[in-house]
């Protein structure tokens, strides 16, 4: 047990939280955008891999990793305007383009690096310093002991990810695009009635989400490994979907959400190191707290739509009496 | 008429006296051999080392063989049926030659069509009379690292090493044949440091990189791991990129000598590898062949005796390990193949041993 509370309380452990979070969280956005705008996005994991791909290809290509994030967030966007085309003008069910996009993530990606450079499986041997996305040491805050060693030292697109909810949270509160996108999902009629073209606006809501599952992708391949492999995105797509529900679709929830699902896998990983624990039981772990963390969900909507019943009765009966 | 009679017949004794040597060393066979590649040359990995193997045979002039690159994608999975169908039925070869884990059923299904064409698949088991299978022992290999993990993990005059003596071990699923390979790491350290812990993480995945890069991080941040034996597959190179990262740790490769396989970078940091030597392992069959033993229908688990494993000792190793290291693996090579030492393995037997022994190892 002290073991435990060894490896718990130190930077590292929230170093590694906020590092697992990141790829969930870029994911996570994506699906809250999409959701808002009234559209499931479920191909986030295969939209992941596929830019995920490119990014690794493209900074190789130009030895320029900003040029392969930015082919990433390309790729995305065009992947999201691929699964527009599909859902939106030929009216394919969502979902099953959003099937059909992970199944393209996870088998034509092995195409598609060996159609470009021959290899098979992963693309370790291209991987060099210059095409990786660097770390940001903060100036000051990366002096302070314990905090600088949490919070400095991240990846740039790190940053970024934490910096895109206050990003989301203001597109969709405090512009018109974003009224124009929570309209459309809460009622695409009357959004219709009040003259919005609803196409116009999923379409840009998919091009959003695949934009941000985009630069999740390159977070994948060009920092948390330092290659891509066939499977890279290993179901982080599908967690950042439960992270949105359990957010309830608002990105600083989302946040939240997302941050505990990172915290559980960073305590699977540590737990994995302690002495007679076995891996089985570890490996259960992010899925028990993801369950916990539904049923807390569960709880404190019941209590909120109790309170909300507590109140009209009171309105009522104050109606009633007067 | 009797003299030339006489000459005659000592001439055609002389002759057969000579003859006879030579007709039988004709009768030592060359066998005409395809190597079918369900991918390309070039991975300096699996393929290119049956290649390697297949081209000392032929020097030595004992085969002629053809490699027949079949390509890796999914869509060249209807290819590999395809090619093993067509060889099979041209008749021209003696043995057709295959591996890895995806080429099983396909040949089962083709061996089973053509009972008088003889195959070999390696690093995978296939069924069926006419075919051979030959696997690796990993924990021969896995002893050899653990070897060198112990040994090398006190000595502080290396880059990255620090005194305490803690390696780690991140193994793909926690599984029967990772077990294997664990097995005798466990036990080939304990053989050169009592005090050896070993901590033990599994990812739970192949193809989780990222993941696996935690595991290793949090190993040298919190057990002052330092040197880190990743058998995970892809998975594998993420604990490769925590010991980068953190500068404070050596990686040890798996099955094929990843120095030469991952980046510059991750080369550089990479000790040795553990080998399964693929090449070594058809000349074995074939001097087994010449030697009238011949193996179909068996599944053949070849270890250090036969060559069939071993670890990378040029490069990094040849230019960090000590001396004192170096003799300890080669002594613990000599014993292993002379039979010796026998490294007892996880697969068969349910047995509590290795888990009782990884426990005890746990930091």
């Amino acid at each position: 047990m002290s073991q435990f509370f060894d490896t718990i309380f130190k930077p590292e452990f929230v170093f590694a939280i906020i590092r697992i979070t990141s790829p969930i969280l870029f994911a996570a956005l994506a699906s809250v955008i999409a959701e808002k705008a009234g559209v499931v996005n479920i191909g986030l994991e295969g939209t992941m891999m596929i830019s995920a791909l490119f990014g690794t290809l493209i900074s190789f290509w130009t030895q320029s990793w900003l040029i392969g994030v930015l082919g990433a967030l390309v790729v995305g966007i065009l992947l999201g305007a691929m699964m527009g085309f599909f859902a939106l003008r030929l009216r394919t069910n969502i979902i099953l383009v959003g099937i059909a996009l992970n199944i393209l993530g996870s088998g034509g990606t092995v195409f598609l690096l060996y159609l470009f450079t021959g290899m098979r499986g992963n693309t370790s041997s291209l991987s060099s310093p210059n095409i990786l996305i660097p770390t940001w040491n903060i100036p000051l805050l990366k002096d302070i002991p314990v905090v600088g060693a949490m919070f400095s030292g991240h990846a740039v697109l790190t940053y970024v990810a934490f910096i895109l909810v206050f990003v989301v949270w203001f597109l969709l509160y405090k512009t018109s695009l974003g009224l124009n996108i929570r309209a459309v999902g809460e009622n695409s009629n009357a959004a219709r009635s009040v003259g919005i073209s609803v196409q116009r606006i999923q379409y840009i809501a998919l091009m959003l989400s695949g934009a941000l599952s985009g630069l999740g992708g390159a977070f994948m391949s060009m920092y948390y490994s330092q290659s891509w492999n066939t499977g890279i995105v290993a179901g982080r797509g599908f967690i950042a979907l439960a992270a949105q529900a359990m957010g309830r679709g608002e990105p600083v929830g989302t946040m939240f959400s997302s941050l505990l699902f990172g915290t559980a896998q960073a305590l699977e990983t540590r737990v994995s190191g302690i002495q007679g624990v076995s891996s089985y039981l570890v490996a259960s772990i992010p899925y028990v707290v993801t369950i916990l963390g539904l049923v807390l969900y569960m709880l404190s909507a019941k209590r909120k739509v109790r309170r909300l019943h507590q109140k009209l009765k009171n309105r009522q009966d104050a109606e009633q009496r007067t | 008429m009797k003299k030339v009679l006489l000459l005659a017949l000592s001439l055609v004794l002389v002759l057969g006296l000579v003859a006879v040597p030579a007709f039988a060393e004709e009768e030592a066979k060359v066998y005409n051999v395809a190597n079918l590649v369900n991918g390309n040359l070039g991975d300096k990995s699996f393929f290119d080392s049956a290649d390697a193997g297949l081209a000392e045979l032929q020097e030595a002039g004992r085969i002629t063989y053809k490699t027949i690159e079949m390509g890796g994608r999914d869509e060249d999975q209807p290819k590999w049926l395809e090619t093993l169908y067509e060889v099979s039925e041209s008749g021209e070869y003696d043995l057709i030659v295959c591996g890895t884990y995806q080429m099983p059923d396909y040949l089962t299904e083709v061996a089973a069509e053509y009972p008088d064409q003889k195959y070999l698949i390696y690093d995978s088991a296939a069924e069926g009379d006419n075919v051979v299978n030959i696997n690796y022992k990993q924990n021969d290999m896995g002893y050899l690292v653990g070897i060198v993990a112990a040994a090398m993990t006190t000595e502080t005059d290396i880059d990255f090493i620090n005194e305490d003596a803690v390696v780690g071990f991140v193994g793909g699923v926690d599984s029967p044949v990772i077990n294997d390979f664990l097995y005798g790491f466990l036990l080939g350290a304990l053989s050169v440091n009592e005090d050896i812990k070993v901590d033990t993480r599994y990812v739970n995945s192949y193809v989780d990189p990222g993941k696996a890069k935690e595991l290793g991080a949090s190993m040298i941040a919190d057990k002052n791991v330092d040197i880190i034996w990743g058998v995970a597959g892809n998975s594998g190179n993420g604990a490769a990129e925590a010991a980068l990262e953190s500068g404070k740790a050596w990686f040890i490769g798996v099955d094929s000598d990843q120095e030469l396989t991952l980046s510059e970078e991750l080369a550089a940091i990479t000790l040795t590898s553990g080998l399964k030597n693929i090449g070594n392992s058809l000349i074995w069959f074939f001097d087994e062949l010449d030697a009238g033993n011949e193996h179909y229908g068996e599944s053949i688990l070849l270890g250090l005796p036969e060559g069939g494993v071993g670890i990378v000792t040029d490069k990094n190793f040849d230019e960090f390990a000590p001396d004192s290291v170096k003799e300890l693996v080669l002594e613990a090579e000599e014993k292993i193949a002379a039979g010796e030492l026998e490294v007892p393995t996880a697969i068969g037997e349910v047995s509590t041993e290795l888990e009782e022994l990884r426990d005890s190892l746990q930091p």
